[in-house]
């Protein structure tokens, strides 16, 4: 997927209801109470957090580009697509944002340090410069690589047995583990620059960079189905068992243990708002979430249909011919899973 | 024990650089020295080797946080394993860890503005410091071509560390600054080791131009014509870009660098260039340092230098093997402006002066808000706590005089019609002794010397990513 198809694939659902900057946040992996609830309301859990380094002025770029392109028409306030745009085809994309949180580069990190410790060493070269100069993840790389026995040369075939077979059972293409054993550098080949990639494929830096998010979030799918004994453990940590903030998951706690949003709110010196989105948050991610202390199963029905008879997510929209309704009461009721209640 | 086993030892060589071992046998011999020895001269041995004989930790002021974290990098990679760096990066949780064991450390690394907070004074105090060693020692100098003021303040330490022996070293200082770096340090009698600047193997050319237009054009044919490996000083990152463009469009095999890279993008290249996978590197002048290849046969600078000590450290980047090597400097009517507001745009307006006295020493947020930069303010802020306003500005205006001098080393260097070698190193008040035949510019210069290198591209580049890990990793 090249990076104007993913801002593509976010408008789409996001089409006349949310900003031109909206997208930018979604991708940065903002944790806002709005990028997170609109993930759930429509469905972008793919893409969050998968360029969490986007510079600003590079994706204002690509939005230039798809005006010029014919894909998108000026409008102040909302995203506005083109026939061209709702038209295209945009290819399935391995892309698994939500669940691992850009943590692919954790996991990438340690794999580039470890691959080129062992190609020094396995090569009789002790001494290199360390790709990676974070002082975590070189500690974790040290006590990874005596518990596999590293100096073992049984061991390196065996690691990089697994690095073919996982990642030739990956469902990426040829272009995209190329990308990624290109960021890879061992004694005798250097890996390439961003730039230099970009360049060789005639593709731009970040087409490049969201193709290694692909392929790092496909091969890590294959690592957790296959389980091979040592990449394995490259996985530590790698995925969060909660899918929630940890603001959230605090407020969560409060919440169960009884206080209202107001005390809560004062409790932890928050605005209640703040809580409110924490709310809003808990129910996006809990299928069996109970609301009925926030609203009567009259309302949220209420603002379903409205919702769906507007065929509209636009809270003012809905707020109109429901002014009863509160703001986050209609955040809420959005943000909840349907099929569930 | 004898020296040189100690260093095939400790790190594996089997002999000192031309320098190296009178310096180390001053230092262990308990007196203070000033050491001036061309970059890439193995300065760090100067105080790694001692350490192994002194009997308690090595204090190093090391002004450049990027320098710093290279020269702690390098340690480790030769499996010095008691090192540690204090400087603003140093994280709260490891800081009181750190500081309630820091006798224990063989080499303390630490920034001139971390070495005089309070809580660090009184630590150091209570530990034992067997050498101090003022590392860029001519960035003391308020006449060198980096003065750091916070570099100053290394004299309010040495008596709390009661006055220890002391090791200054630098890369390029005049006499003027090494008498700086004597008064500064307090140092009485010193010895000082002044290794010869010249560098007979380094032939010194210098090519004017119309325009920038031209500029390109010769680069294009030059390329052509004569191999690396090779370093192009570009002056701006952007520029960087535009030339390794350019070179590659032309067939050649090229790659930029430049600070604004992420951290493993510079570390590609860097080892790219270490291998001869790519044979030109386009860079702003963070290119260089921590950076050890002895074959760089030659350096170019596109852009016009803004200091001839900054010149030098550039070009010595070349034939450290001590095969010719091949400096072109290319210049252009109207690069003396472009050289002049480089320089002056450093230095401190009179308006941010204003700004940082009525806001106070302490005021960073004006930087925060774009009034004053950086280093402006932090010049400003050390000069505030010593003068008046008017004893500032002329300070600053004192400043601006010598930044002009070295404007005008440049110029003449470029203007000049007679030797270059000589003129070089007459900067830094040395004579020359003998005149290698090819010389400069202005003495002529045979390049079928440099015509004859050919450069060795590596092997054909693998076509997938199977190949490519199993070169990586060849099992």
């Amino acid at each position: 997927m090249l990076f104007s198809e993913l801002i593509l694939a976010i408008m789409k659902p996001l089409n006349r209801q949310r900003t031109i900057s909206s997208p930018y946040h979604l991708i940065k992996g903002k944790k806002s109470g709005q990028t997170l609830q609109d993930i759930g309301y429509f469905g972008l859990y793919p893409y969050f957090g998968v360029l969490s380094k986007l510079d600003k002025k590079a994706y204002d770029q690509v939005i230039k580009s798809l005006f010029s392109q014919g894909y998108l028409l000026a409008n102040e306030q909302v995203i506005e697509l083109t026939e061209k745009a709702i038209n295209a085809s945009i290819d399935e994309s391995p892309l698994n944002g939500w669940k691992y949180r850009g943590n692919e580069n954790l996991f990438f990190n340690r794999l580039s340090l470890i691959v080129q410790t062992l190609s020094h060493v396995s090569q009789s070269v002790k001494i290199f410069d360390p790709i990676v100069n974070n002082e975590e993840i070189q500690m974790w790389v040290k006590k990874y690589l005596q518990q596999i026995q590293f100096r073992d040369l049984a061991v390196v075939q065996a690691f990089k047995n697994e690095l073919f077979t996982t990642l030739s059972n990956s469902a990426v293409s040829e272009t995209h583990k190329m990308i990624l054993t290109e960021r890879l550098t061992g004694l005798t080949l250097s890996g390439l620059t961003w730039q230099q990639i970009a360049t060789s494929k005639k593709l731009s830096v970040l087409d490049v960079q969201l193709m290694t998010v692909e392929a790092l979030h496909s091969w890590m799918a294959e690592i957790e189905k296959s389980k091979p004994p040592l990449l394995l453990g490259l996985m530590e940590g790698v995925i969060q068992q909660s899918s929630l903030t940890a603001t959230a998951q605090r407020t969560e706690k409060l919440f169960e243990r009884g206080f209202t949003l107001e005390q809560i709110a004062s409790l932890r010196q928050l605005k209640t708002s703040t809580i409110e989105d924490h709310v809003v948050e808990l129910a996006m991610n809990d299928p069996y979430f109970n609301f009925q202390s926030f609203m009567s199963q009259e309302l949220y029905k209420a603002i379903i249909s409205e919702s769906r008879h507007q065929q509209s997510k636009r809270l003012r929209d809905i707020k109109e011919h429901l002014p009863d309704a509160s703001y986050f009461q209609i955040r809420l009721a959005l943000s909840i899973k349907e099929e569930n209640q | 024990m004898n020296l040189e086993e100690l260093l095939y030892s400790t790190y594996g060589f089997s002999s000192f650089r031309p320098g190296q071992k009178e310096i180390i046998e001053q230092v262990i011999a308990g007196e203070d020295v000033i050491a001036l020895l061309p970059t890439g001269m193995g300065k760090s041995i100067c105080y790694q080797l001692p350490a192994k004989i002194l009997p308690d930790s090595v204090l190093i002021v090391s002004p450049l946080l990027s320098l710093m974290q290279d020269q702690v990098a390098q340690l480790k990679k030769m499996g010095e394993k008691s090192v540690v760096a204090i400087n603003s990066f140093l994280k709260p949780e490891d800081k009181d860890r750190i500081m309630n064991n820091l006798g224990a450390y063989k080499f303390i690394f630490i920034s001139p503005e971390m070495l005089v907070q309070p809580f660090i004074k009184k630590k150091l105090q209570e530990i034992r410091v067997s050498l101090l060693v003022a590392d860029e020692a001519h960035c003391i100098s308020q006449w060198g071509f980096d003065f750091r003021p916070d570099y100053l303040r290394i004299s309010e330490i040495l008596p709390i560390l009661n006055f220890p022996q002391v090791l200054a070293l630098t890369a390029t200082a005049t006499d003027k600054v090494t008498e700086e770096i004597k008064e500064y340090l307090a140092l009485i009698k010193p010895f000082v080791y002044c290794h010869p600047m010249d560098r007979k193997n380094i032939v010194y050319d210098i090519k004017k131009f119309e325009d920038s237009q031209e500029k390109l054009e010769f680069l294009k044919a030059f390329i052509q014509k004569f191999k690396g490996p090779g370093i192009i000083y570009a002056g701006t990152r952007k520029k960087s870009q535009e030339l390794s463009m350019l070179l590659t469009e032309q067939g050649i095999s090229a790659a930029y660098y430049h600070g604004g890279m992420e951290h493993q993008d510079r570390v590609f290249v860097q080892q790219q260039f270490q291998n001869g996978e790519v044979e030109w590197i386009c860079s702003t002048n963070a290119f260089g340092m921590g950076v050890h290849i002895p074959n760089i046969r030659q350096v170019i600078h596109f852009q016009i230098p803004t200091s001839i000590e900054g010149y030098v450290q550039e070009v010595g980047r070349a034939g450290r093997d001590g095969f010719p090597a091949l400096a072109t400097l290319l210049y252009a009517t109207g690069d003396e402006a472009l050289l002049e507001s480089l320089v002056m745009d450093d230095l401190p307006t009179q308006h941010e002066i204003e700004a940082v006295f009525n806001n106070g020493p302490s005021a960073t947020h004006l930087i925060d808000q774009g009034v004053v930069r950086e280093t402006a303010f932090r010049v400003i802020a050390y000069w505030m706590t010593k003068l008046p306003l008017a004893g500032v500005t002329s300070q600053i205006e004192q400043l601006r005089k010598g930044k002009r001098q070295q404007a005008s080393k440049i110029r003449e260097l470029v203007s000049r019609e007679g030797c270059l070698r000589s003129y070089i190193i007459g900067c830094f008040d040395q004579q020359l002794t003998h005149k290698p035949d090819n010389c400069c510019v202005n003495d002529g210069i045979d390049y079928g010397v440099f015509e004859a290198f050919s450069y060795s591209e590596k092997k054909p580049i693998p076509l997938d990513w199977q190949e490519r890990l199993s070169v990586i990793l060849p099992i």
